[in-house]
């Protein structure tokens, strides 16, 4: 038992399982497979071909990706939109044929050439462009259509003119320059194609006009109904897939200084191949420039290799059908499945043992009691998850709600209530600094405050980011409960990183510290996280010392100690282990105690789960997240402590139909105000033998 | 005339021009008659006979096309499947089998070929036009490859009955139009008649829907395919014996966007749900009109493409201008 | 077979002969030093095919009879085959320019495409021969058809047809491939060369067939409609015209309409042509371009010059096949040249 327990712990510490599911929730995972499909095409390519890796060949290599790719990027472009452009071949012929008409029989200067052939691309692209954008024809069948007619002009223009093409050549250093010179050994061709490439890629991923086509191609209607000029952006992605085309002709020209009759033709297959082997789905909204430039250097090296390896053609159409055909079929599948694979594997339990637990006798201090089972009702149907529950210092009470509005409840009754503030996200834990400000921990969005005449504003969402995480770990994810230390510095917990605020639960599965404690400092505006790995810590106070805090782990149902000040600076231990639930919030009580909030109480039966991830992991995998056998967060209690950590005292609702789970306490004149974020109402029970003064604000900052 | 006939006569034209096929066949008529009085030797009996006889093969590959994108799919990989089935039949009537043998096998071939596609488009579920694109290489390369080497294929001598296809004529209509008109209405049947064609219907009008009420989708496509995978070969026998020959080359051809703008041009939409065989009649028969009026013309090759290309854009222009689509209704993905 | 045959008695003879040879005499004869540096010259060597495509006759042909050297004289031969694509095409030229072999056999989709990259490759110091395709670059040799000369031959052979009174019209129709292509630009030059001193010959249609069989039949179909009484009718290639043939062939005119064609001498073309189906089959009979092929291969291979340094050309001879003269002799299969 023993051993396999420690092997167990043993595996489930060193085996980081839980990247795999991390990964897959990358966005840049998409170009992974094709990126590595490269990698090993290369690989092959240099291991069969002998001396594929030279200079010369790379050279060439690069001249060619430069025009191929900068069709495929135009193309990519169209299918962002949500289109397609079969006429990207017939459009790169008559290109060619504009510069080199240019060129070599009206002997024009380079720049006009250059002109002549960006106004061709630019005239088809935008007859494209109008007929899509404004017409609102059928992209697949117009292109088909303008793919024939563009044809049918480079077929009767071209034989007239081929003979005058090649009757002269022209004499321009620019020309050969971009034919075949290079800068710092690169081709000239491929330097202006990869900035190129660097410029369409800002533009698709960082700027409006990127975003705005992104939209359109994933969801036409939400886009026009958004305001987005939808016609007009798609006819601008035509427009911008035949200047690509353009581009790409010129260099085709200046390479070749000539054209054949059958230029152009297949090329819309094979660069449609390109840019779904690069990853760039059909029907809109997915792909980027990388795609298409992995895709193009894909499908090249395999034309090219393979006719260098002295295959018949037909063995080429075969392989490539055949990669194709791998290509699209693992697309569909990772399309469909990822996101199921993700929900399968992203939970990753891990071993947790927990100090035995202690047989109820029935006659001692946790001994179940009725006293919460009278508690008067607060705004009973007003709000709905009230997590934390705080009183000012005119005894109006706050707490926030599930709809992302704090809410006020008014003394001395606390029949009224008004929406005090709108955050937009769910608060949870709240405090108030001493100048009246309320703060608060907003599931998913990060810490905000508001002050008293109710403006709202952001104190921080992001942290420093951890160098071997996965996971964006900068921002908040679920900032769960705060408090303000003397000098003003805010100290908050993370419960985790691995979940959004709306299955915290599910947290509890995997028995890991996920979670972290964060401080961050009003005087320098930097926010910093000073403790990582703890077991979704949850409620955060300060010690009466005011160089120490307390923090609850909920799921290893402890509570602990750190020194983030004086002489112990940077001491964290143990403050009280072993509790009987899984603890909450913490608050301070009168006569120098603590509150303790348990949402529910710990079982055997979860306990030796807890012991037993592969357990958990199957369950996880194998059966639907509603049968998953989840920790008890249905019946808790509270509990007071003393400063040194003794139970001394707790509070039980019996008949559980008041407030069997209690997220949070507040003590103020005699009254504890309780909260759950589950519940919609607020509690409040009298506690005996308090002072009917005490007040958690005069205890922090004085009195008034 | 009275003023009712008229006002009906006017609601039929416009109603006539309400759609695709409306338009196509007022051009067509158009054409027609514009050829007949220009051109002497353009309305004759032979003439329109011969006029048919030229698109009837691209009629032929149509109808499998249109079956195809009728149930939301698109199959360009007819050709493929067409030249490599044909061809490897030749060559094992030329290897010492006999021709019907050979046939067989070849038709084997191509049911195979369709089948296969449909499982990968079925069960891979991988959208049809790359599943389709990517097949076609495949077939033309492994044909090319292991079944024949050379691209040209001449009919096996001694095949009598075989050149009745494209050479022969019955009470003076050549067997080519023929085989036409017969799968036409095969066709037809099918569609008007039958659960299959039902079936397939509801498959391209909603395939979410069509799979609640307890269509089986999956066997559905396949089937599909090989049926268009069957005509396909069809088409090839057609060809083949009409030209004595068959050219692998065909596969590197602009043949099967041909077959795409009949179907389209005819009025089937091809995001299915929609047409009938009739529009693959108008179809070819407009193109057919087009092509032979300006062969007798002597107009150049390429500039007939361009006068076909141009007609064909008016065409879509014009029904996009009488019914224009709308952003609330238009469906997402809808090349 | 005929030639199976002929090396058996010629080897049984030798072996003969052999016998007696050694039976007889101490004599071991002279080592020839020039057969030695012939062989160990070219031994080694890298010789570079790049046809349109492969899988037609011609450069199946060709590739045959250049691989039998190539094994027999142990240099490397390799074919690059772009498949029909020029764009695949000028990408392997420019490979091979990287690569260095010490020739290429170059077949030029069209005058200019690969017109530059030739250039290149022999200022790389590459030898280059073309085959039967020229393009504007003139390299160190071309071997193949005149096309210019077999316009002229076929003109002259419809206008022997087709002058006033001899046929049934003085209409001829002309199927040409591909308008760009160098065989159709030469060999129309040719064509009209004739025509021109014969204006009584009409030219009633000249349509381009894509090389397609379909496609020229669904045209001469056509344009029998519009002319019945057609007389003549030249063809490009011969794998296209088996289309324009059955055409004549089903309107019933295989008598009337006299159909001049060419090709590379293959047998399909002949048995065509014994079928009535082609009246004139001009030849440049791929066999004989192989073999004079093969004699500038290794003549280029064993010259110490440079590249470029001596550019010659060498247009090979035509037959012209008729019903009359077909046999097995013109004519070839593929196996036989395997």
């Amino acid at each position: 038992m023993a051993t396999s327990d420690a092997l167990s712990r043993l595996r489930y510490r060193l085996l980081p399982d839980r990247l795999f599911g991390e990964l897959l929730t990358k966005s840049w995972i998409d170009n992974v497979i094709p990126a590595l499909a490269l990698v090993v095409t290369i690989l092959v390519m240099t291991w069969i071909v002998p001396g594929y890796l030279t200079v010369a060949n790379l050279t060439d290599l690069a001249r060619q990706v430069s025009e191929f790719g900068l069709i495929a990027l135009a193309l990519t472009i169209v299918i962002l939109s949500g289109g397609i452009d079969l006429s990207v071949g017939s459009v790169f012929a008559l290109c060619v044929l504009a510069a080199l008409v240019s060129m070599n029989v009206l002997g024009l200067p380079v720049g006009v050439a250059l002109a002549a052939t960006l106004a061709t691309g630019l005239a088809c692209g935008l007859l494209n462009g109008v007929l899509i954008g404004y017409l609102r024809l059928r992209a697949f069948i117009t292109t088909l259509v303008t793919l024939v007619i563009y044809r049918a002009l480079y077929d009767i223009i071209f034989p007239r003119l081929a003979s005058a093409i090649v009757g002269s050549m022209p004499v321009s250093p620019t020309w050969d320059l971009i034919g075949f010179g290079t800068v710092y050994g690169l081709p000239v061709s491929f330097a202006i194609f990869a900035v190129i490439a660097i410029g369409v890629h800002v533009v698709l991923s960082r700027l409006r006009p990127g975003w705005r086509l992104r939209a359109v191609g994933g969801a036409r209607r939400s886009a026009y109904n958004a305001g987005i000029n939808v016609k007009l952006t798609v006819c601008l992605a035509y427009v911008a897939s035949g200047l690509l085309t353009a581009i790409a002709a010129f260099l085709f020209s200046a390479r070749l200084g000539s054209t054949g009759a059958d230029t152009g033709i297949g090329l819309e297959i094979s660069v449609l191949t390109a840019v779904v082997l690069g990853g760039v789905s059909l029907g809109g909204g997915r792909g980027s420039v990388g795609n298409a430039v992995i895709g193009s250097i894909l499908v090249l090296i395999l034309t090219s290799g393979l006719i260098r390896l002295s295959m018949p053609g037909s063995v080429n159409q075969l392989i490539l059908g055949l990669v194709l055909i791998a290509a699209v079929l693992f697309d569909a599948k990772w399309v469909k499945n990822r996101g199921k694979l993700l929900s399968k594997v992203y939970v990753s339990p891990t071993y947790l043992k927990l100090p035995n637990l202690m047989p109820p006798t029935g006659t001692d201090v946790l001994a179940v009691n009725d006293r919460l089972g009278a508690a008067e009702l607060i705004g009973l149907g007003a709000v709905e998850g009230p997590e934390d529950v705080v009183l000012d210092r005119d005894d109006n009470l706050y707490t926030g709600t599930r709809h992302g509005t704090i809410v006020r409840f008014l003394a001395p009754d606390y029949a009224r209530n008004e929406v005090f503030a709108r955050i937009g996200g769910h608060p949870l834990g709240l405090a108030f600094a001493p100048n009246g400000d309320l703060l608060t921990c907003v599931g998913g969005m990060g810490v905000y405050r508001v002050s008293p005449d109710r403006k709202v504003t952001k104190v921080t969402d992001e942290t420093n980011r951890s160098l071997l995480s996965v996971i964006d770990d900068s921002r908040l994810r679920l900032p769960d409960d705060l408090d303000i230390a003397p000098d003003g510095r805010i100290f908050f917990s993370e419960a985790t990183i691995r979940y959004e605020m709306s299955e915290w639960a599910v947290d509890a599965l995997e028995g890991r510290g996920n979670g972290r404690l964060i401080c961050h400092d009003p005087r320098t505006g930097a926010t910093r996280t000073i403790l990582r790995g703890l077991i979704f810590p949850n409620g955060v106070t300060i010690c009466r010392d005011g160089q120490s805090l307390l923090f609850a782990e909920t799921w290893a149902c402890r509570i602990s100690r750190y020194w983030f000040d004086g002489p112990d600076k940077g001491k964290h231990e143990v403050f009280l282990d072993n509790l009987p639930g899984y603890p909450d919030n913490l608050n301070r009580g009168s006569d120098g105690t603590y509150w303790i909030a348990l949402l529910g109480m710990r079982t055997k039966t979860f306990d030796l789960a807890m012991r037993k991830p592969g357990f958990r992991r199957r369950m996880a995998k194998r059966i639907a997240a509603d049968e998953w056998l989840f920790p008890n967060i249905n019946r808790g209690c509270v509990l007071r402590v003393s400063a040194t950590g003794e139970i001394i005292d707790a509070l039980w609702d019996e008949a559980g139909e008041n407030h069997p789970s209690i997220t949070s306490t507040c003590e103020h004149k005699g009254w504890l105000y309780l909260g759950g974020v589950s519940n919609n109402r607020i509690g409040r029970v009298r506690i005996e033998g308090a002072d009917p003064q005490w007040t958690a604000h005069d205890d922090y900052w004085g009195k008034r | 005339m009275s003023e009712a006939a008229a006002h009906g006569n006017q609601a039929r034209l416009s109603s006539l021009l309400k759609s695709q096929e409306g338009i196509v066949l007022v051009l067509a008529v158009l054409a027609f008659v514009l050829f007949s009085l220009l051109l002497p030797s353009f309305f004759s009996p032979g003439n329109i006979l011969a006029l048919i006889r030229s698109v009837s093969i691209l009629g032929i590959l149509a109808l499998g096309m249109a079956l195809v994108v009728i149930a939301r799919g698109i199959d360009v990989s007819m050709i493929a499947t067409m030249v490599v089935s044909v061809s490897w039949a030749f060559v094992i009537a030329r290897s010492g089998y006999s021709l019907e043998f050979a046939l067989l096998v070849g038709a084997l071939f191509a049911v195979v070929a369709g089948v296969l596609i449909g499982v990968l488009i079925a069960f891979g579920e991988v959208a049809p036009i790359f599943a389709t694109l990517a097949a076609g290489s495949v077939i033309y390369g492994l044909g090319r490859t292991f079944f024949f080497t050379l691209e040209m294929q001449n009919v096996p001598p001694d095949a009598g009955w075989f050149s009745l296809i494209g050479q022969g004529r019955i009470l003076g209509v050549p067997v080519t139009v023929v085989v036409f008109g017969v799968l036409c209405l095969a066709l037809h049947l099918v569609l008007s008649r039958t659960r299959f064609g039902w079936q397939t219907y509801a498959m391209g009008n909603n395939p979410g829907a069509a799979r609640i009420t307890g269509i089986s989708n999956r066997p559905m496509i396949v089937a599909q395919y090989a049926i268009s995978a069957l005509i396909a070969y069809g088409a090839g026998l057609v060809l083949a014996s009409s030209a004595s020959a068959i050219n692998a080359r065909l596969f590197n051809s602009t043949m099967i966007y041909d077959i795409l703008l009949v179907v389209v041009l005819g009025g089937i939409g091809l995001n299915g749900g929609h047409g009938k065989v009739r529009n693959v009649i108008l179809g070819t028969i407009f193109v057919g009109i087009l092509l032979n009026g300006m062969t007798i013309m002597n107009i150049p090759y390429t500039i007939q493409n361009l006068v076909k290309g141009v007609v064909l854009l008016l065409a879509i222009v014009i029904d996009s201008l009488v019914n224009p689509r709308d952003e609330q209704t238009s469906q997402q993905g809808d090349l | 077979m005929r030639l199976l045959k002929t090396t058996k008695w010629l080897a049984a003879a030798c072996i003969a002969l052999a016998g007696i040879v050694t039976a007889s005499a101490q004599d071991k004869g002279l080592e020839n030093p020039r057969s030695t540096t012939f062989r160990k010259t070219l031994e080694g060597k890298k010789v570079v095919f790049l046809p349109l495509s492969m899988g037609f006759d011609l450069t199946e042909g060709w590739a045959a009879v250049m691989r039998q050297q190539a094994k027999r004289l142990k240099y490397d031969f390799e074919i690059r085959d772009p498949a029909w694509s020029t764009d695949a095409g000028t990408r392997a030229l420019q490979s091979l320019i990287s690569e260095k072999p010490d020739l290429i056999v170059a077949h030029n989709p069209d005058i200019q495409s690969y017109a530059r990259l030739l250039a290149q490759a022999q200022a790389a110091g590459i030898k280059v021969v073309q085959i039967n395709l020229e393009s504007n670059t003139q390299t160190d040799s071309y071997v193949g058809a005149d096309w210019t000369e077999i316009g002229e031959q076929a003109a002259q052979a419809v206008v022997d047809k087709c002058s006033p009174g001899k046929g049934a019209s003085t209409k001829v129709a002309i199927d040409t491939g591909v308008p760009t292509a160098a065989s159709d630009v030469f060999q129309l030059d040719g064509i009209y060369r004739v025509l021109n001193q014969h204006p009584d010959i009409q030219v009633v249609s000249q349509q381009a067939t894509e090389y397609n069989p379909e496609k020229a039949r669904s045209i001469m179909e056509t344009v029998l409609q519009q002319h019945p009484d057609l007389c003549g009718a030249i063809g490009i290639w011969d794998n296209q015209d088996t289309g324009t043939a059955s055409a004549i062939q089903q309107a019933g005119k295989g008598d009337q309409v006299f159909l001049v064609t060419s090709g590379g001498g293959n047998k399909v073309g002949c048995e065509n042509v014994e079928k009535g189906l082609f009246n004139l089959y001009i030849s440049y009979n791929v066999p004989l371009q192989g073999e004079i092929l093969n004699a500038e291969i290794a003549r280029l291979l064993l010259s110490d010059g440079t590249a470029g340094e001596n550019k010659t050309l060498y247009f090979n001879p035509l037959t012209q096949i008729t019903k009359a003269n077909v046999n097995q002799r013109n004519c070839w299969t593929l196996d036989d040249l395997k």
